[in-house]
Formats: structure tokens, C-alpha cells, sequence
């Protein structure tokens, strides 16, 4: 009971939203994070546009831990695709990592 | 160990799909916004030392605007709007915040884009009730056809234009959402208008012979069938191996006529909706693409906006390929995946310069060329938001903002979005900021930014609900 309580908790909070600053220009410091924001664009960014909810839910406030996402986008479950190493690799995915991670230190817009 | 794996399981599970599956769409139009129209410009978030304010309001559903070489601003009211609200077309000078009419069209809107060349306005007429046409309008408001005719009758319109070199280019969309006149386009109004309409090749193609049982709308039976086919009238079956002949004016395409009129020569083609046309500093041609919708006989998921780079011949793939990837990446959820309509096309299709968000409507563009306004080189495109839940289902509102793109790299930063802890329209965040974003053009100088904001437009009810008289251009300029 505990832990379906837990899991519930952690989905809810995953699909609330974090907003960044139109111009984020702190991510792009590091060479591994500005690889990751270009890999996230082509592959990512069209269902969760910035890292916020669009077609797909968000990601600046997942609090699931890294394994996990690894773990979506390697398998692809529910409705999102897969994305196997031919496609994105081992590489390219811990500069997407690194690239979220970024984000989600950015600032909050203002409500 | 065992039941830690199967916890595990039940949370990638729970986070993979239970979001998705299990939560109502909540676009940008969708219930709970309202239809006032406040302007306050500080609610608009710009990159540092941007500044943004509105240089008029009150405006009846604006699409575009150009300057004349005196610079003095000049807007076009579409005359049109999703939600079949028809009205006049009209060209309208700005001045300290107050309109002049300088000339009306027919109600044969939408008036979709307008440009300034050597003295005369050329304006996209979209022609939803009678077909598009590209019109030359003189400074005194006289209007001329340059071509009639032209596919705008169905769920997209006659797009642009854009005039280099001696020639007008635009764009002619799609009737349908992916190549089958179904119910989704009755609902749009025009299939009982025109029931013959359908998609037309720019050049021949060879069907695979897939139809589509829907119900019929144009009888008032209930339970009547119809079996439609790609590329032909609602409730007319393909065949294996029919040739569908091509001619122009084609859907779908980008066309070009002299700037004094002519015959339309096809540039490119096998795009679903080109919106916005502009030339890059290099004298490239780039294109916006809306792409499909989870909608109608033929639906598709996951499709993203496209900016596509033009060269003269390409075809892009519509309707059997979006994003350059095949049709078959778009299944969705619940539903039989597309298959293929056309046999015997190429197997490659050019590569986007870059992919934008899914349902976010990303409309007119143009290019900074001024390194004092910044970002020089870079286009800036107006993503008017989406449509939700008619073109499906989203989480969150998407578009609703100006993007910028490099297009050489293909990355995508936000240039002017709304505050608030949800990204949306204004009138849904309760603010005065960008409420659909449908155009932006650079001034003369390339100092000053121009939005041009079409105004509410709600999806409520299964319902398309525009709100006259709501719309706003917005100028963007550096601080002093």
C-alpha cells in the first residue's frame, strides 16, 4: 500500500510543469550539455517541447531517477517510441542526460 | 528480489503510459480560457534587453503585415477563420495605433500573407469558398488577379507569398490530413460545400488501392457508409495500380507565377500545408509545414512542424512520409497504423532543417539579417498553437510563441513566450501577452521584430470558436 502511495505520488508530481527562461543560455556551457540540447532537439523536443509538456508529458521536474529514463527510451513503453542504440547511442544518451539535468538547474520564469 | 523486479516494472509501466493514456486532452483553446483580450506587454518574456509593445489592437482575425518603401506598416484581416466565420478580407494601414482601410476583398478569405514589391501589395487570397488567388493590390486599394483558381477550398489554404528574383512563390495545401476525404472534413464545413473536392497530384501517381469505410455526412441516413480512396471525391473507392493523373495548380505544393502574372510553374510539392515562405540572407527558399493531425479516415500521431529548405524539383513525401521518415512512424495510439497510398515512389525524401513541436501550428517566418537586433541570419517563426482536441490530444498547450532557428544546425531556442508556470495563450493564463502568434516580419531596418497575433480562438465542445476583433500586432525591439 505504501508503495503504490509512493508511486502514485511520483507520477503526479511528474506530470505537473517546470518552465525555463526564453533565452537559456547556461545549458550551452558545457560541451557534453550543448551536444546533449542538440540530440534532445532531434529526437525529443517535437513531444516535449523545452522540456515541458506537449504531446508527452514533461521532463524539467521528473523526479524519476536517470536508469529509469534511460530505461523508457531504450524500451519505448506506453506510447512513446523506442529509440535503440542505432538511433540515438550510449553516447549521444548521456549527453541528453546531461542535457536535462541542465535543465533542470535553469531559473523558473516568472507566473 | 522477484517482487523488487516486478515493483520496478509496475513504476516504468505506470510512468511510461498511465500519464498519457489516462488524461484528458488540455490544449491552449480547450475549456476554462476565456474571450477577453487583455494587452500587457510585460507579460511577454524576451531574452534580455528586449523590449515588446502592441502597435495595434481590436484587429478582426490579422495574418500578416508588410511595409510600403515610405515605411509605413500595413495588416491584412484574413476575411476568414477556422470555425467557418466568414467576413471581409481587408488591408488595412497602421498608423499611431488607428487603422485606415486601404482595400476589401471577397468573402473568399483567408487572406493568409501579404509582401511589398516595387509599389504594389501581392497578397495570398486562401480561397476557401471559391478557390485561391494571388492579388495585386495598388497603393489606392485597386485589386487585380494574378492567378485564380488555385486549391484553398479544403482544410488548407493558398499560402505566402514570397517574391525574389521576378517571381511570386506560394504555397497550396492539402485538402485533407493525410490524402482521404473523410467526416473530418465535413466538420471543417467545406465537404458540403464542395463534395467533388480532393487532393490533386502535381504529377502522376500510382495508388496502392487502400480505402477507407467512414460514415457518410453528406446523407442524412443514419448508418450510411462511404468507401473512399486517396487522392479522389469522398466515397469514390481506389483501385490497385490507378493512375491519378497530375496537372497544376497541384495540392500540396510550392508554385511560383512571374510577377506580373502567368501560368504556375511547380517548384516543389508533396508537402501536407506550406504556411509561411521566406528567403534566407543566402537567397534560399524556407517553408513552414503543418503537419498531420490524429483526425478523419487516415489519422497520424507524433507528426511534428517541419521548416524545410526548398530546392527546386524535391517532393517532401505527403502523403507517405512526414519529417522525412515513412508513414508507418506515425501509428496512433489504440488505432491500425497508416499504411502506405502511393506505390512506386522514391524510397528518400529530403531531410528537415528543423522539426518543431507536434500540433504547435508553426506559421509565418521570416529571417533577422541585422546583427544590431541580434541573432542575424536565424529565422523567427510564429507558432499560432494548437488545435487540441480536434487535431488530437496534448498534454499541455504547445506553440503560442516565436521561436527562433538556426537553420544551419537545426537548433530551436524560444524567443518570445508567455509567463506563467503553463505554457499557453493569454487568455487561458489570464494575461495580456501573446494570445496565437501567426505571423512575424522583420522592418526595412531588420531593428524591429513585428508579431502579428491572430486573436482567441477557442476549441470548446467540439467547436472551432474564433473571436472577432481580438487580434494584436505586437512590435519587438532592443532597448535603448
Amino acid at each position: 500500500m505504501k508503495l503504490a502511495l509512493v508511486i502514485l505520488a511520483i507520477c503526479a508530481v511528474s506530470c505537473t510543469s517546470r518552465r525555463m527562461p526564453a533565452d537559456s543560455t547556461a545549458v550551452a556551457e558545457k560541451a557534453s550539455v550543448a551536444a546533449g540540447k542538440k540530440i534532445y532537439q532531434l529526437h525529443c523536443d517535437k513531444c516535449h517541447p523545452g522540456g515541458e509538456a506537449g504531446l508527452g508529458p514533461a521532463l524539467n521536474n521528473n523526479p524519476a531517477p536517470g536508469f529509469l529514463k534511460r530505461f523508457q527510451v531504450r524500451h519505448g513503453l506506453g506510447v512513446m517510441p523506442k529509440f535503440d542504440k542505432s538511433r540515438i547511442s550510449p553516447d549521444d544518451l548521456d549527453h541528453i542526460m546531461a542535457y536535462l539535468k541542465a535543465r533542470k538547474r535553469e531559473p523558473k520564469l516568472p507566473r | 528480489m522477484k517482487n523488487r523486479a516486478l515493483y520496478l516494472v509496475m513504476v516504468v509501466i505506470l510512468f511510461a503510459s498511465a500519464c498519457y493514456q489516462s488524461r484528458h486532452s488540455k490544449g491552449g483553446g480547450q475549456a476554462g480560457a476565456d474571450s477577453i483580450r487583455r494587452i500587457h506587454a510585460p507579460d511577454i518574456i524576451l531574452p534580455d534587453g528586449y523590449q515588446s509593445e502592441a502597435i495595434a489592437t481590436g484587429l478582426n482575425f490579422p495574418t500578416a503585415l508588410t511595409f510600403d518603401d515610405k515605411g509605413n506598416a500595413y495588416v491584412i484581416e484574413a476575411g476568414y477563420s477556422y470555425g467557418e466565420d466568414f467576413n471581409t478580407p481587408k488591408l488595412l494601414r497602421i498608423s499611431d495605433g488607428k487603422t485606415e482601410t486601404i482595400a476589401e476583398g471577397e468573402q473568399n478569405g483567408p487572406w493568409t500573407g501579404i509582401e511589398y514589391h516595387e509599389g504594389n501589395f501581392y497578397i495570398a487570397e486562401g480561397g476557401q469558398r471559391n478557390g485561391g488567388r494571388i492579388l495585386k493590390v495598388s497603393p489606392t486599394g485597386k485589386i487585380s488577379t494574378l492567378v485564380e483558381r488555385l486549391p484553398g477550398q479544403g482544410d488548407h489554404h493558398t499560402n505566402g507569398p514570397a517574391i525574389h528574383n521576378g517571381y511570386i512563390y506560394f504555397g497550396t495545401g492539402t485538402f485533407t490530413n493525410s490524402g482521404v476525404v473523410g467526416p473530418d472534413n465535413a466538420e471543417f464545413g467545406w465537404l458540403k460545400r464542395h463534395p467533388d473536392l480532393h487532393d490533386i497530384p502535381c504529377e502522376d501517381i500510382v495508388l496502392n488501392g487502400i480505402n477507407f469505410t467512414t460514415d457518410n455526412p453528406l446523407t442524412p441516413a443514419e448508418g450510411d457508409t462511404a468507401v473512399t480512396g486517396a487522392f479522389l471525391p469522398f466515397n469514390t473507392a481506389s483501385q490497385a495500380g490507378q493512375v491519378i493523373p497530375g496537372r497544376l495548380p497541384c495540392s500540396g505544393a510550392i508554385l511560383r507565377i512571374p510577377v506580373n502574372g502567368g501560368k504556375p510553374e511547380l517548384v516543389a510539392w508533396g508537402l501536407r500545408n506550406p504556411y509561411g515562405l521566406a528567403f534566407s540572407p543566402q537567397g534560399k527558399l524556407y517553408v513552414t509545414e503543418n503537419q498531420g493531425d490524429d483526425r478523419g479516415s487516415r489519422p497520424v500521431w507524433g507528426m511534428g512542424d517541419v521548416l524545410w529548405e526548398i530546392n527546386p524539383g524535391d517532393w517532401f513525401g505527403w502523403p507517405d512520409f512526414a519529417e522525412g521518415k515513412p508513414i508507418h512512424y506515425f501509428k496512433p495510439p489504440g488505432k491500425h497504423g497508416p499504411s502506405a497510398l502511393l506505390r512506386d515512389r522514391e524510397k528518400k525524401v529530403p531531410k528537415p532543417a528543423a522539426v518543431l513541436a507536434v500540433h504547435s501550428s508553426s506559421n509565418g517566418i521570416d529571417f533577422s539579417t541585422s546583427g544590431s537586433f541580434g541573432f542575424a541570419g536565424e529565422a523567427f517563426i510564429a507558432q499560432f498553437g494548437d488545435m487540441a482536441a480536434g487535431v488530437g490530444k496534448v498534454l499541455k498547450p504547445v506553440g503560442f510563441k516565436v521561436v527562433r532557428v538556426n537553420t544551419e544546425t537545426g537548433e530551436i531556442n524560444d524567443f518570445a513566450i508567455n509567463r506563467g508556470k503553463v505554457n499557453g495563450p493569454a487568455s487561458k493564463r489570464g494575461h495580456g501577452g501573446l494570445e496565437r502568434p501567426v505571423s512575424v516580419h522583420f522592418d526595412e531596418s531588420g531593428q524591429n521584430l513585428y508579431i502579428v497575433d491572430f486573436g482567441i480562438m477557442l476549441m470548446q465542445k467540439g467547436e472551432t470558436r474564433p473571436i472577432r476583433n481580438t487580434g494584436v500586432v505586437w512590435k519587438i525591439s532592443k532597448k535603448n
